[in-house]
């Protein structure tokens, strides 16, 4: 069979079989919540399939970017399905990191000794984020470019070296003429290939260190063999994700530029909202208090506060997550067995409380739409957004602690799950009965 | 049922193909490659289910053998103070290339000059009397339209509404009064005019500026007022500027001039 002669082939010069046999016969513990992040890398192979197939039709200059992506929808139907599929996978890519994290706090898998990992996949969710921004600033529509320049300003913001960044990025005064050609040359070089790297460490620490598993013997990894059982789950994985990113791309049209316009630094569209991901961002620069101090002569700008200071401490505090959580159950030992998320009220709290503040966050991005929906008046949204950013977040923290440890005492209380045990016999037609017997 | 699950995936990755190569509606082929990954995705489900592999296999797990750093790391070697200087000053050499990327001559001013008439963006003069009160109309200088930070709002309020101080009393002939369309905090375009409560509002982040109040912000994160043109009316009745804005366009930055 022609793979054995090429694994043969291999194996001679490298010793490959050895490798390969560890890898087909390792054993990867299986829950449903496991895949979350396995949706997050197919997202990412159909990101880096269709992005290379639009750098071919793509033209990154100010003045043809908006044209050729127009273009590129009129001349060939498939050239649409192409950016639709691309820009779809892109909002689902971030979704499932998300969720994915998700997934490894509240069921505290970033423990010792997998700190590292929280933290590549952190910088993952970053580069994401920010290849999502870059990606869809790229078509120079009016919408994104109004984004763009947004972005600059909050560059530009950051003292001492705002005008340096803002500079370099632009070739001179915004708007200059290299700021697309250099979004373009990171979004499809510099961004993509960081997270490949960093997806080739994220999984290479994981074959190393192994899987976590709920299942409570730490001693040994429970769960099933790589070939051909979980090659198969992830399979149908691989094939769920693709199948629902082509069904969002043919039936929900997303980002039409064509409707916005090429973008001119005096239009835009109203509403003007980004992708869901950086709503957050958008939101805390609508709720950010118009102060701006001078240092020594020196303005501070109010985009500093919510773009730079705000995000700057977010990240810090998700980066250190692990080491802070470290404080509160203090222990130095290895933790392979996953707890589940009641175990630990206070960090079903923490963690209950940031997701609030974020879509508080991402909820203010669209305060004027609110605003004209309800009728309110859109200063009226921003008060209450104000405050409900820290005192809404806390007051969820609090509940879904209390919730927690409500299900922990529960489950206390019911002691220690029975195993079910049957007996199963053979009956006089040849099939199967099965007895239900009572634990002794 | 295997079977059929596999000729569906191929039959729909080939029709996804026939569609898009004949130029039909995209939907159609997403939804035909959706449907072939959809049975793949459901063909690898149930072979997964038939397989009845066990699921509670196990192998051990080691914790990684540790090595004292002492041992890993033996003194004495290369690493030393003087070697970990030379590499800082490596370092410091590696800025002077970064920085000399950055720092372009900063545009001095906008094209706004002295003299120069209010055109729309399709490049027509603009009279006094062109933008009827309540109007807004976003205009360029002449010789520079579309020109980057240009943009201008001229907004007509009724004559003599504009409470401006004595030294700018004559800046908005004829209830004409103008200010930078490029908003103070992060840059985009101020685009929507009430007239009922003379405001400039931002659908960016929902600043506002009192129109009658030299552009000054009164909601929203905006901290600075829209710089102000000046405006004069020249010999054949067409609104000209006196001058450049009266401070400097878009969002603030470290250096800015006060």
């Amino acid at each position: 069979m022609i793979v054995r002669r090429v694994a043969g082939f291999f194996d001679e010069r490298l010793g490959s079989n050895a490798i390969l046999r560890t890898a087909l016969r390792k054993i990867y513990p299986d829950h449903w919540s496991f895949y979350l992040g396995e949706f997050a890398l197919y997202c990412f192979i159909v990101l880096v399939a269709t992005g290379v197939w639009l750098t071919f039709v793509y033209q990154p200059t100010t003045q043809d970017a908006y044209a050729s992506v127009v273009a590129l929808g009129r001349s060939r139907p498939i050239g649409y399905l192409m950016r639709q599929v691309h820009h779809w996978s892109a909002v689902v890519f971030v979704a499932a990191i998300i969720l994915h994290m998700g997934r490894i706090f509240f069921t505290a898998a970033y423990r010792k000794p997998r700190e590292i990992n929280w933290v590549v996949g952190v910088l993952m969710l970053v580069l994401a984020s920010l290849t999502g921004f870059t990606g869809y600033s790229l078509p120079n529509d009016a919408l994104s470019g109004t984004g763009l320049r947004i972005g600059m300003s909050v560059a530009q913001s950051i003292p001492f070296i705002g005008t340096w960044v803002s500079d370099l990025a632009n070739g001179g005064s915004y708007p200059g003429p290299f700021l697309l050609p250099h979004i373009y040359t990171i979004h499809v070089y510099f961004l993509p290939v960081a997270i490949g790297v960093l997806i080739a460490i994220h999984l290479g620490m994981l074959f190393l260190q192994k899987h976590t598993q709920f299942e409570h013997d730490g001693s040994k990894v429970i769960g099933r063999r790589f070939y051909p059982d979980y090659l198969l789950r992830t399979l149908a994985a691989f094939g769920a994700t693709i199948a629902a990113i082509l069904v969002l791309a043919s039936l929900v049209e997303i980002n039409p530029i064509e409707r916005y316009g090429e973008y001119q630094d005096w239009t835009v569209p109203n509403p003007a909202t980004p992708d869901w991901y950086a709503g957050w961002l958008d939101g805390a620069l609508r709720l950010g208090p118009a102060f701006e101090p001078r240092i020594f002569g020196h303005p501070i700008p109010a985009v500093f506060w919510p773009g730079v200071v705000l995000t700057l401490l977010a990240f810090v505090l998700v980066v250190a997550w692990p080491w802070i959580a470290a404080r509160f159950e203090p222990d130095d030992e290895l933790h392979d067995v996953l707890v589940p998320p009641s175990a630990a009220p206070w960090r079903v709290g923490i963690g209950a409380a940031f997701v609030t503040a974020g879509i508080v966050l991402t909820l203010a991005a669209s305060d004027d739409q609110q605003s004209r929906a309800l009728h309110v008046p859109v200063t009226a949204l921003v008060t209450l957004y104000r405050w409900a950013f820290p005192l809404g977040s806390l007051a969820v923290g609090v509940a879904a602690a209390s919730f927690a440890r409500q299900l922990r005492t529960r489950i206390d209380a019911a002691g220690p799950q029975a195993e079910r045990v049957v007996v199963i016999r053979r009956n006089e037609r040849g099939g199967f009965d099965e007895e239900a017997v009572k634990p002794a | 049922m295997k079977a059929l699950l596999l000729v569906i995936a191929g039959v729909g990755a080939l029709g996804a193909a026939v569609s898009a190569a004949l130029h039909a509606n995209p939907a159609l082929a997403g939804l035909l490659a959706a449907a072939a990954f959809a049975a793949l995705a459901v063909w690898a489900g149930v072979a997964a289910r038939e397989l009845h592999a066990p699921s509670d296999l196990s192998e051990p797990r080691h914790a990684f053998a540790t090595v004292p750093a002492s041992e890993a790391l033996p003194r004495g070697g290369a690493v030393s103070r003087l070697w970990a200087l030379t590499l800082g000053a490596f370092a410091i050499a590696g800025i002077v290339p970064l920085v000399s990327l950055g720092r372009r001559p900063l545009r001095a001013g906008t094209p706004w000059r002295r003299g120069a008439r209010l055109v729309t963006p399709a490049g027509t003069p603009v009279r006094a009397d062109d933008v009827a009160v309540g109007g807004v109309e976003t205009v360029f200088p002449e010789h520079a339209v579309g020109a980057p930070e240009a943009a201008v709002l001229l907004i007509r309020v009724q004559d003599g509404a504009v409470a401006a101080p004595p030294e700018r009393r004559d800046w908005t002939p004829r209830g004409n009064v103008a200010y930078s369309k490029i908003c103070t905090h992060a840059g985009c375009p101020v685009a929507i005019y009430r007239h009922a409560d003379y405001t400039l509002y931002c659908p960016c982040h929902q600043s506002e500026f009192a129109v009658l109040f030299g552009a000054k912000p009164i909601a929203g994160p905006a901290t600075r007022p829209l710089p102000q043109l000046g405006l004069d009316v020249d010999h054949d009745g067409f609104l000209v500027a006196r001058g450049d804005f009266d401070g400097p366009v878009g969002p603030d930055r470290w250096d800015r001039p006060a």
